[in-house]
């Protein structure tokens, strides 16, 4: 009986490692590469790994992340690849934990063969994989985590979008010359690193912009469903505008319509978390009017870039999951083949010191990366108007 | 009325709405406790459940030109069958061979996989849950109030008075009460113990589905995981009321409703801004920490000598 029951749990085994075996080969996006091709011609072809909250409560993000780059990877590969080879994509999964997430960067780091990074989307899990990407020396670039503590060092990490700070402060900037307000509310969730990081730079540059902040209200995370009692006392308060640093997935439902039920009527704004709030509203779209946020890029813009962008996009995997972060991957992805290109090796050294300091034009804008890693690139401000998002303006320093 | 009082007024109203989907959620754990010893972990993945249910089919009503919220007819129906095939398939064959705390075990695997199942089937994107009523708000001199604030209170306590009616004064309500006090001499007396158990996960789970109507109304999103949460602070308020005990689901919900509310409301400023709203998840906790050392039992438990 023992001996059976071994069998069986050998056989299990057996088939288990079948099927990771497969599921790693499905995610090389090399179009043409079958599985065995792949694993034999390593040295004919240029691996990049990618992690990514791919399942779990941000799968969303995930998606549009692993989209945007799969798609910059088949445009780079149909043009004939990077140094005259096709580039193979190892994609991991992170689940938005930051556990999960150094597990998945040390199997890429120990691949001797994976010649960079992209990844992770969210801060919480980039910060915990930037210390170890600098001890295994190899570019670990962040299409999307804009915590300022994820890179503030000239070292092996770079990103391809904003930081917090400056958003913040964008949005600060808007409210006091743009909108013209001069009372303001906060509600942020103390308990995460984004929305607490956005409060406290909006708070430290209301000052600065002459803006008085005469509410402060807060949730233990961004994944609360209530949050009445605040907005009651913010709507009872004198405030024209609310700064709610928050995820889509608590704007739509929760925030704005809750905002509206407790009688707030100013307006409401955030930051890059918002965009995807459309396909979260509830069906009374005009509780949205007088919202804000600042974005990465807007896909009303006019220029080639991002229409060819919007259209690949839309025509490869529908325009549901296409937001800003789908458009950063895919300028990560660019980022990495200039830097390449112009290291003309793929020596992970040689890649970082290439990328350190590069200028870079793409979707989401032109820029030059700072001593940090970090662009400075102007923000977008999106507005919601019935339902719709409708770029507002452009705002840099 | 001054501003204050009258913020107050609104804060105690958003704590009743809060809190009668928390009696609701609450008393499906407690039916299940009370009958089966167990503390069904999947409850809150029933709302899940429910609520998706009430995503799909709410626009065949409208289609068929019926209103929205009918559509919670089907989805208790839809509670009702996935608790009692969970009961049937997972807990029942355990509760068999294994003891209370391999049910338990079996329970929060089952919470999972409902999770993930739902994540496969649905996707893990939130999606919008459609208007399921409005009613137009009510002014009483200076206090504007939510119509659906009022509409959830009231339904939550209808529902809450017919259970209680249902319990005391029909025979499956009667042969539930008994199973629940001595199963054992409750078979001896012709009841069948496994009918009544399987209609108490039925009317539990189609409970979660009225719950999910609630709960949608208020806050219209469905995801896999909008059970995980509300279905811990359901699980607070019935022991906090005394697991078990209906009428202790009820005051449980209502009070751990109240607490969060208000301790959003105004923590900060009574402490100074040393505790901030953030902190309520964690207030809430602490209530049950606080209830299992003080009493156990629960508010309207008794304390019962362990039976040797």
């Amino acid at each position: 009986m023992k001996k059976r029951i071994f069998a069986v749990l050998l056989t299990a085994a057996l088939i288990a490692t079948m099927f990771t075996g497969c599921g790693s080969s499905t995610n090389n996006s090399a179009a043409d590469a079958t599985p065995t091709a792949a694993a034999s011609s390593d040295a004919e072809t240029i691996k990049i790994g990618t992690i990514s909250p791919n399942t779990g409560n941000l799968a969303a993000y995930g998606e549009a992340v692993v989209n945007g780059i799969n798609l910059a990877v088949d445009e780079i590969n149909a043009a004939g690849g990077v140094l005259g080879k096709q580039i193979v994509l190892e994609t991991l999964d992170d689940k938005g934990d930051a556990v999960e997430g150094a597990n998945a960067f040390n199997k890429l780091a120990d691949d001797s063969n994976v010649c960079a990074v992209i990844g992770s989307v969210t801060s919480g899990v980039t910060s915990g994989l930037a210390p170890l990407a600098n001890e295994s020396k190899i570019v670990l670039l962040t299409p999307t985590a804009t915590a300022d503590t994820v890179t503030d060092a000239d070292d092996y990490v770079f990103r391809a979008c904003f930081k917090d700070s400056y958003q913040g402060r964008m949005a600060a900037k808007f409210a006091a010359e743009v909108l013209k307000v001069k009372k303001v509310a906060v509600l942020y969730a103390s308990g995460d690193a984004y929305s607490a990081g956005l409060r406290e730079a909006f708070i430290a540059a209301a000052e600065e912009f002459g803006l008085e902040v005469v509410a402060e209200e807060s949730s233990s995370s961004t994944e609360d469903t209530d949050y009445s009692a605040q907005l009651t006392n913010i709507a009872g308060s004198d405030a024209e505008f609310l700064f709610a640093p928050y995820y889509y997935s608590s704007v739509g439902p929760y925030i704005v319509p809750q905002a509206r039920a407790a009688g707030f009527d100013g307006v409401i704004m955030g930051a890059d978390g918002f965009d995807g709030t459309i396909a979260t509203m509830v069906d009374d779209k005009s509780l949205y009017n007088n919202c804000y946020f600042t974005n990465h890029y807007s896909p009303d813009d006019t220029s080639a870039a991002v229409q060819n962008f919007v259209t690949a996009y839309s025509d490869k995997y529908g325009a549901e999951s296409l937001n800003a972060l789908a458009a950063l991957a895919y300028d990560a992805v660019y980022m990495l083949r200039d830097s390449i290109v112009k290291a003309n090796s793929t020596d992970r050294t040689a890649i970082r010191d290439a990328m350190s300091g590069m200028s870079f034009s793409g979707v989401t804008g032109s820029f030059t990366l700072d001593e940090t890693g970090t662009p400075e690139k102007s923000v977008a401000i999106i507005e919601f108007k019935d339902g719709a998002a409708i770029w507002n303006s452009t705002l840099g320093n | 009325m001054s501003d204050q009082l009258v913020t107050f007024v609104l804060q105690i109203l958003n704590g009743l709405k809060i809190g009668s989907v928390y009696a609701l959620v609450a008393l499906g754990y407690t039916m299940v406790y009370g009958i089966i010893k167990l503390i069904n972990f999947a409850h809150g993945d029933f709302i899940m459940v429910g609520s998706y249910a009430l995503l799909y089919t709410m626009p065949i009503m409208v289609s068929m030109g019926m209103p929205a919220w009918m559509a919670v007819v089907i989805a208790i129906a839809i509670c009702a069958l996935v608790g009692i095939t969970v009961e049937k398939v997972a807990y029942k064959p355990v509760r068999k061979k294994g003891n209370n705390m391999s049910a338990l075990i079996t329970a929060i695997a089952m919470s999972l996989f409902l999770e993930n199942l739902a994540q496969t089937i649905f996707g893990a994107a939130p999606k919008p849950v459609g208007t399921i009523f409005s009613f137009p708000d009510m002014v009483f001199g200076e206090v504007k109030i939510n119509g659906n604030t009022i509409l959830t209170i009231i339904i939550g306590v209808s529902v809450m008075i017919a259970l209680q009616f249902f319990v005391k004064n029909t025979k499956l309500g009667k042969s539930m009460r008994a199973v629940s006090e001595d199963g054992q001499a409750a078979v001896l007396m012709g009841i069948n113990k496994n009918r009544t158990i399987t209609m108490t996960f039925a009317i539990g789970s189609g409970l979660a589905a009225v719950a999910s109507l609630m709960y949608c109304a208020s806050y219209p999103q469905a995801t896999p995981t909008i059970g995980a949460m509300l279905g811990l602070k359901a699980f607070v308020a019935a022991v906090l009321g005394g697991i078990g005990i209906i009428p202790g689901a009820m005051l449980g919900g209502i009070v751990i409703g109240l607490v969060e509310s208000l301790s959003k409301a105004y923590i900060g400023d009574l402490t100074g801004g040393v505790i901030t709203s953030a902190f309520s998840d964690a207030i809430v906790f602490g209530i049950l920490i606080i209830v299992l050392l003080v009493k156990p039992s629960g508010i309207l438990g008794k304390n019962v000598g362990e039976k040797v």
